[in-house]
């Protein structure tokens, strides 16, 4: 039985593409993939303008423990090698491919042989390798998340929530290959050096529950947690509590109450990488928003640029007014819509005006909203009056810090204030609070230090 | 080069719920129709004519004042016509038409605009309004007009004392203030509490609609109905005399949509609770103690003052952090105390 957890909210569903299979997308004349795809180091290139490359052929890379390499996706030649507009805003280093529509394959990378499969180093190596991120959107190198975790906790959960609006991937992979999925999360155990692990879906996709029940999870050391469905079920923080009752540290991570959470997409792409041998290079975007006729799961390469996407999906783009990539609650605008797809997008959502419900005017009423509905007990509305006021220690007070910025506040606000975003600008704010006041702290020690040795001499 | 289109960038959530505040401000208003009506019913067309002014007049000083200060128009968030339906709720039914735009001027320039409008007020603006009006035109807001359902009994007399006067003063209530008259609304009083049904319905549909959660009217009801069932009155039986002061006077009305205001109530949820029970035990001090037979409107008011500091006291738990992990945590900060005290000493 999952454990209960304060706050939270309902938002309108929307999952239209849960019965809809996913589709792979004719490939596009040219990528575009960024060496940014992930949280850390950026990559380098390892190709240069003109060089053929095939399907899965790494073409960027850093030694760094934090980053994750990126492969081509489709087979041609390299047209570019050069900054481009990236979906999240910054111009970013990218690799841009002109397909030749071969799709040859890349022979670099063959899959685990059976001891292999066994050893948590050799498939920490292969994620490693295969460039796997957390695809929930968080976009963390999932080697380094192991290893960083392995033998110091107890308990591993996998993260099926999917409990964004829209998004109905993970649930379309459940259901389309169940058997490679739990093959693909038996795989993350035994990285994790476990016997059993948790796999929490919210009830709302439960003929995936009861599909992945009847294929014996407990072969594999799965667990099936049907949980509650209430956005933000599928936050870090969140499955842990549903999970373990164990409540994640202020300022701390999931292995620090001895959990690690590895969400569905990604377990799935681990099976690849290792049973198959392909490295992390399409994934399915659900494709949805006011301005698609219908919404759909679409099968689609890194790199892919958006505009693609959109025009295999049908999407009226004269309508729209925001691209959002991933769910609607904690999505990004895209404003570029010539951008590359990446890791971490596991939505893109096409919405119009009407759907834009800002306020020229924000006015708080004081109804509460924000605080039923924080599933941090935070109190937004207060959080917010602080932040404006630029009041440091009062922040501190409040604890901005804890907020993971879910927009359960923003989503419930009748006044239309911005909280998440505020709280988003406070803690970067605090950020740079702290560290000024530390080094303002550690020149005043030295100082001191120094008046001592004079007073001495 | 060919001008590319770029998309607009809001932060997230990207979507929003569709109840904003005009959504909840109207709900608000349907929810007190049943209270409205049954007051219409029994006080006739006087009602009407107070609503009509009183929404009136406080929706033109809420667009003038803002007009005057040069600040956004916010009339359409209804917030203006909710305080004026308020205010004849709580205003007796033989009140003269022109205590209205006095009322309604106090209520949203003095307590609502002068403190920055809507969400920034410390006090309720319709019961400040009453409040305001009580003090300075206590003959007009203490006669209370016979209700139609009484005008077969008491014939002789235009106006006639509340069920709660004679409770105050300790006499035995008429035969015709029995449990179904206060009940369905057969009692003289304010406009809009003289129906506990009618006030019921309001507030079940607010707690339906999500627009007040039950903790405010249920700490609320519940202190009043536990402290008159303990403290109970010679002459009348201990239950009798809960119900009579449960059922009587502004108590569902203040519960239901006075005391859950979102501008002067606690946010935190166990601030709620202390909130509802400071104005319970209020309401039963002044109604035993105090010169007043009613005691709802002010003891509202005064719980309202302590909004702030409740919701400062009482926060709530930190995430993560367990009450032994708050205990430890307080006896690392004593002994650290300890420790410097003892180390100046020793200097």
């Amino acid at each position: 039985m999952p454990y209960k957890y304060y706050g939270g909210v309902h938002p309108d569903y929307a999952k239209t593409a849960a019965k809809t299979p996913v589709r792979t997308i004719a490939p596009p004349k040219e990528v575009v993939i960024p060496m940014v795809q992930h949280i850390g180091a950026p990559d380098q290139p390892t190709v240069k303008v003109g060089d053929t490359v095939t399907v899965g052929q790494l073409i960027g890379s850093n030694d760094a423990p934090v980053s994750a390499p990126v492969h081509a996706t489709v087979s041609g030649k390299v047209t570019a090698v050069e900054p481009r507009r990236h979906m999240l805003g910054d111009m970013v280093m990218s690799v841009v491919i002109e397909n030749d529509f071969q799709d040859t394959p890349c022979e670099d990378m063959k899959p685990l042989t059976e001891e292999q499969l066994k050893d948590p180093d050799a498939i920490i190596q292969r994620i490693r390798d295969a460039g796997v991120v957390g695809m929930g959107g968080a976009m963390f190198p999932t080697a380094f998340k192991i290893q960083g975790a392995r033998g110091k906790v107890d308990t591993l959960i996998i993260n099926g929530a999917e409990c964004e609006p829209y998004l109905c991937g993970d649930h379309r992979t459940m259901l389309e290959h169940p058997e490679e999925l739990l093959k693909g999360i038996e795989l993350v155990r035994i990285a994790h050096g476990l016997d059993k692990c948790y796999y929490g879906i919210e009830k709302n996709k439960q003929d995936a529950i009861d599909l992945l029940t009847g294929l014996d999870p407990a072969k594999y050391g799965v667990e099936i947690v049907p949980e509650v469905v209430k956005y933000p079920q599928g936050a870090e923080k969140m499955q842990v509590k549903a999970n373990t009752d164990r409540e994640v540290k202020p300022g701390g991570l999931p292995s620090g109450v001895g959990c690690n959470v590895v969400s569905t997409y990604t377990a799935y792409q681990v099976y690849r990488a290792c049973y198959e041998g392909v490295p992390s290079i399409e994934r399915v975007v659900t494709v949805a928003g006011d301005c698609v006729p219908e919404a759909q799961n679409l099968l689609v390469r890194f790199g892919t640029p958006l505009e693609h996407i959109f025009a295999e999906a049908g999407a009226d783009m004269d309508k729209v007014e925001r691209i959002c990539m991933g769910g609607p609650m904690m999505g990004i605008c895209v404003a570029d819509a010539s951008a590359g797809s990446v890791k971490g997008a596991s939505g893109l959502l096409l919405f119009s005006r009407e759907m834009n419900r800002e306020s020229e005017t924000p006015t708080c009423i004081r109804c509460g909203n924000c605080i039923a509905h924080c599933p941090m007990k935070l109190e937004p509305m207060y959080m917010y009056m602080y932040v404006r006021k630029g009041d440091f220690r009062k922040m501190e007070e409040y604890h901005v810090m804890d907020c993971f910025e879910c927009g359960s506040c923003s989503w419930g606000c009748p006044g239309r204030l911005p909280l998440t975003h505020t709280f988003k600008v406070g803690k970067a704010m605090l950020t740079a609070h702290r560290a000024e006041e530390k080094a303002k702290a550690e020149a005043a020690k030295a100082n001191a230090a120094a008046a001592g040795k004079e007073a001495k001499a | 080069m060919e001008e590319k289109k770029l998309f607009k960038v809001t932060s997230n959530p990207i979507l929003r719920t569709d109840r904003d505040t005009s959504r909840i401000m109207l709900d608000v208003i349907i929810a007190l129709v049943p209270a409205l009506g049954v007051g219409a019913y029994m006080f006739g067309m006087n009602v009407a004519i107070l609503l009509v002014v009183n929404v009136a007049c406080c929706v033109f000083f809420e667009w003038g004042y803002r007009k005057l200060l040069k600040k956004n128009c916010a009339v359409g968030d209804l917030s203006a016509v909710v305080t004026g339906v308020l205010l004849t709720c709580v205003m007796p039914s033989a009140a003269p038409w022109w205590l209205c735009p006095i009322g309604s001027f106090f209520a949203i320039v003095v307590v609502k605009q002068l403190y920055g409008g809507i969400g920034k007020n410390f006090l309720n603006p319709a019961l400040a309004g009453r409040a305001f009006l009580s003090a300075a035109y206590a003959a007009q807001m203490t006669s209370w007009a016979v209700p139609n359902a009484l005008r077969d009994t008491v014939v002789d007399a235009v106006t006639m004392s509340t069920p709660l006067s004679y409770l105050h003063n300790g006499d035995a209530l008429p035969e015709y203030f029995n449990y179904l008259n206060m009940f369905l609304g057969g009692i003289p009083g304010s406009i809009g509490e003289i129906s506990a049904l009618a006030l019921l319905i309001g507030g079940a549909y607010l707690i339906v609609r999500k627009v007040i959660t039950w903790r405010i009217p249920a700490s609320f009801i519940g202190t009043v109905a536990v402290l008159t069932l303990v403290f109970g009155c010679e002459g009348y039986g201990n239950f009798e005399w809960m119900l009579y002061n449960v059922l009587s006077g502004g108590l569902f009305l203040g519960a239901f949509f006075m005391a859950t205001d979102y501008a002067t109530s606690p946010v935190n949820l166990k601030g709620q609770l202390l909130y509802g029970a400071g104005c319970g035990a209020i309401t039963v001090l002044i109604r035993y103690f105090g010169s007043y037979p009613e005691g709802v409107s002010y003891a509202i008011l005064i719980m309202n003052c302590c909004t702030w500091a409740i919701d400062r006291a009482l926060r709530p738990r930190q995430f993560g952090v367990s009450k032994e992990d708050l205990k430890a945590k307080k006896a690392a900060a004593k002994a650290a105390k300890k420790q410097a005290k003892e180390a100046a000493a020793n200097d």
